[in-house]
């Protein structure tokens, strides 16, 4: 897993920094996917930019949130138990690149939410020279 | 070719993991209610069947794909759900009514009327 999609606002941050490149990160997933505060994500990246699919089943898309700010990607929403409770879940991510704000794109079908993370183009400029 | 692109697609079946899906029961006074995680999947993709009052649940689930992406992070696997649940004998078997909604299947099952709370008027003597 590159660096960069680590979730972050991990409160076990300072154990995954220390145990470094030992899939610890794999089992803390694990264990907060299990207690349903943490929607499993598959992450896709092109040139074009990234695609993020989670899932959120039996969650009202009404009180679904995909919030980002300053390339962080934040998912998080409220699901409703069967008697009547609610779990909140959350979960962020590091974007790797800019981003063009206004073409990102999130929509939701049977339980699975997609986001789509458009790159900003990179501005090339040549600069000239002058001689002297 | 078409035999080759069918087996491969057999493959690929045989080659999900089995899962049994999150669910639960409330009971109500007239029926109940048994809801199921099927994050996913599309109503098509979900055949339930009722035999000897056992109800199976079986579904799979579909990933998008998105052509010219490479998969960076992947935690959602493709599965196929299984689930069987035994009905007890006083649950209407022919007004069960199915839902799906969020990526959730609601199954309602009322019970027969005989189980049914009734209230008992009482006439003054």
């Amino acid at each position: 897993m590159r660096a960069y999609l680590n979730t972050i606002s991990n409160p076990w941050r300072v154990f995954d920094e220390l145990m470094g490149d030992f899939p610890f990160d794999l089992f803390d997933t694990a264990l907060r996917v299990r207690a349903g505060r943490f929607p499993r994500v598959n992450v896709w990246e092109s040139e074009d930019g990234l695609a993020v699919q989670a899932e959120v089943a039996g969650v009202d898309p009404e009180k679904l949130d995909v919030v980002i700010d300053a390339n962080v990607l934040t998912i998080k929403g409220e699901r409703e138990q069967a008697d009547g409770g609610r779990t909140e879940f959350q979960r962020s991510f590091n974007l790797p690149f800019e981003l063009e704000d206004s073409k990102i794109k999130a929509a939701v079908k049977n339980g699975l939410l997609t986001v789509t993370i458009p790159r900003k183009a990179a501005e090339k400029r040549k600069i000239a020279i002058e001689k002297l | 070719m078409s035999l080759m692109k069918r087996s491969e697609q057999n493959v690929q079946k045989v080659n999900r993991v089995e899962l049994t899906p999150v669910s639960r029961v409330q009971e109500g006074e007239e029926a109940y209610t048994l809801t199921v995680e099927l994050p996913g999947v599309s109503e098509k993709e979900i055949e339930l069947t009722l035999e000897n009052k056992v109800l199976s649940i079986t579904a799979e689930n579909t990933l998008e794909t998105f052509k010219d992406y490479t998969l960076v992070l992947n935690e959602l696997p493709e599965v196929r759900y299984r689930a069987a649940f035994d009905l007890p004998e006083h649950v209407d078997t022919d007004s069960i009514k199915a839902a799906h909604k969020n990526g959730l299947l609601i199954l309602t099952l009322p019970k027969r009327e005989e189980v049914k709370p009734r209230r008992i008027a009482i006439t003054a003597g």
